[in-house]
């Protein structure tokens, strides 16, 4: 059985313009363990899928479809207390921007401390010894006159340590991290990046890491699933799509990683879709450098081809399944 | 970041107390002049229409109107700096004397107000911002638009009537008992409430959208620990700011409550000193809530920083 399962997950945020598919029909699973690199375009639904897992999306977000089943339950059964449990404690998650995701008037002490509080009933200020020894873990410098400090007293590179002790703190099962790198300085990148590489060999915890950066998700996932539009575009062997990719649109993205090191960039023309109102069809067919004619009219569904899943009417014919 | 030392928050104090002098100088200056270049002549006015021109000219003399305005302006400044606001034409009293008579009276008032409107107005906005469609949410449009649309005046009328006139529980007016209070606190309150519901209704639904709210559900924490200790703290700078402006215009005196249920405060006095063309009590009154306004502001500006330590970084470490 796989630790995560997700199936036919539509999530739809209402909006006065109308209805958006944020996530619009994405199954995947995951084994215990496992690195999935989520990739995609900013407005691709990967973030929105990540919040989702979590049961966290934002109103008016809401999950309109779908099944989420964590260790055989499904998470969008639970009562909120079952998923306060799991939140936090099997399942974690680090976000993007740690300047905005600590509150800025409660110190760090107290801030890492509430997870003890949330799932061990250990009252914040008595847990200071082990949120010390945790911030050592994450090698955060001086963590006895860190817990005493203030989100805005920290580097954007610190805060995000202490964002990932809080999500390794319990030695949670899934740790969803959802461009845990993107906002930080170059350099800082490196070393927090390495920071998570080293807590996924201690932990052995499951990750899905979001990124929109494929050439980092080449390097840290076991498998890759590429999104566009709220929709999987192709999921399979890291290594294996990264050899052969067999969508146009993976194509097009890893050749983009080809040529930056060459230094001519060609960009994929056109615009990501409008999500409000996607194209008929295949949502990538006006940017598609294959498109048949058929792509304009037939929404195509998700092949086999080995051991990969792709969503392209190329592989209509080849398809094992 | 510790809390200040009483070292820099005395420091800080020294400074912003300074600083406040050009702001009170320039409001001197402003309001010396205003009053004097309003139409009519003060003295004519106080000698009363059958007064002889010798009569007016010995009552410009013993204001000093006779005198350029710079001396004016000078002798003026000269009594401030002795703590002398001039005496009240009307009272024939040290205008000082009169406005610290007056002033407990309004500070009673408006702290009664500001208390009975704290108590209900911000339970009522955060359980309104949780559940914005329940009976509560409800009444808590209700009130914000009952206090930020009613005129006072009408209120407090309609109070008087039915709980002195009908009821006869209350006294209409004067002061003196706690059962004084009630009618015009209550009053004024509702007027404070209106605006206090909307903004701690606000700011606590903006909290709540942040993205630290986020992190602290994303923790596994209670909803009530993620409202309590995240989303409220952040949300009394806001709160706090409104509270201390009403405090600070209900100081100055409440003229339209304190004229309805003759309550004698600084309002009053006002009042009656526009009314008598009792131009230093008018000037002593203005540099008085000029002053409160100040300090007002130091003390809300302190309590920031004790809320939010990043206030406190920019307070006490800067100069």
């Amino acid at each position: 059985m796989p630790l995560l399962e997700v199936r036919n997950l539509k999530v739809y945020y209402d909006l006065p313009q109308g209805t958006v598919k944020a996530v619009d029909g994405v199954s995947f699973s995951l084994e215990k363990g496992e690195i999935l690199g989520v990739a995609g375009e900013s407005g691709s639904g990967k973030s929105t899928l990540a919040h989702s897992i979590i049961g966290l999306v934002k109103p008016p977000g809401r999950v309109v479809d779908g099944e989420i089943i964590f260790e055989g339950r499904n998470l969008l059964e639970l009562s909120e207390e079952e998923l306060r449990e799991i939140r936090g404690r099997e399942i974690t998650m680090v976000f993007q921007d740690p300047n905005t995701y600590l509150n800025p008037v409660l110190r760090i002490g107290i801030q890492v401390g509430e997870v003890y509080e949330a799932h061990l009933g250990i009252e914040p200020r008595k847990a200071i010894d082990k949120v010390v020894d945790l911030l050592r873990k994450v090698r955060l410098t001086d963590p006895e006159r860190r817990v005493e400090s203030y989100p805005h007293e920290l580097s954007g590179g610190m805060k995000q340590r202490v964002m990932i002790s809080m999500a390794i703190a319990l030695k949670p099962k899934l740790i969803i991290l959802d461009e845990p790198t993107s906002a930080l300085d170059v350099t800082i990148q490196a070393e927090i990046m390495e920071l998570l590489i080293e807590m996924r060999d201690e932990l052995g915890a499951a990750m899905i890491f979001i990124s929109h950066d494929l050439e980092l998700l080449g390097q840290v996932s076991d498998r890759l699933m590429i999104m566009y539009g709220g929709r999987l575009v192709e999921i399979g062997e890291t290594e294996e799509i990264f050899r052969d990719p067999l969508h146009p649109y993976t194509e097009a993205l890893i050749n983009a990683i080809k040529y930056v090191r060459k230094t001519e960039l060609p960009t994929l023309e056109g615009e990501p879709p409008s999500l409000l109102k996607p194209p008929p069809g295949c949502r990538f067919h006006p940017r598609c450098p294959k498109r048949m004619e058929r792509c304009s009219q037939v929404e195509p569904g998700e092949y086999l081809v080995g051991s990969r899943r792709v969503s392209c009417l190329l592989y209509e014919e080849e398809s094992d399944a | 970041m510790e809390a200040p030392s009483k070292m820099s928050l005395a420091r800080y104090v020294a400074r912003r107390v300074l600083q406040a002098v050009p702001t009170l100088l320039i409001l001197i200056v402003f309001m010396f002049i205003l009053v004097r270049i309003l139409p009519g002549d003060p003295a004519r006015l106080i000698a009363g229409l059958e007064a002889t021109e010798e009569d007016v000219e010995r009552i410009r003399e013993a204001l000093g109107l006779n005198k350029p305005l710079h001396e004016q302006f000078i002798d003026y400044m000269s009594g401030l700096l002795r703590g002398d606001l001039g005496t009240s034409i009307k009272y024939d009293r040290p205008v000082l004397e009169e406005i610290l008579a007056r002033f407990p009276k309004t500070l009673e008032l408006a702290i009664a107000a500001e208390l009975i409107a704290i108590a209900l107005a911000i339970p009522l906005g955060v359980v309104s911002a949780l559940k914005p469609y329940t009976k509560t949410g409800l009444l808590a449009t209700i009130v914000s638009l009952i206090g930020s649309s009613m005129p006072i005046y009408w209120l407090g009328l309609m109070l008087i009537y039915i709980f002195s006139v009908q009821l006869r529980l209350l006294p209409s007016s004067g002061t003196g008992t706690l059962a004084h209070l009630i009618l015009p606190a209550v009053t004024l309150a509702t007027l404070l409430m209106g605006n206090l519901v909307r903004i701690t209704r606000a700011s606590v639904l903006e909290a709540l959208e942040s993205n630290y709210i986020v992190t602290a559900r994303s923790k596994g924490l209670r909803e009530e620990v993620v409202v309590y200790r995240h989303a409220l703290r952040n949300a009394l700078i806001p709160i706090i700011t409104i509270t201390g402006l009403q405090l600070g215009a209900l100081l100055g005196g409440a003229i339209l409550t304190e004229t309805v249920f003759a309550w004698p405060g600084l309002g009053q006095l006002l009042l009656t000193a526009i009314n008598s063309r009792d131009y230093p009590l008018i000037q002593g009154i203005i540099i008085f809530y000029a002053v409160i306004l100040i300090v007002i502001n130091l003390v809300i500006d302190i309590a920031y920083a004790y809320i939010d330590p990043r206030v406190r970084v920019s307070l006490w470490s800067s100069g």
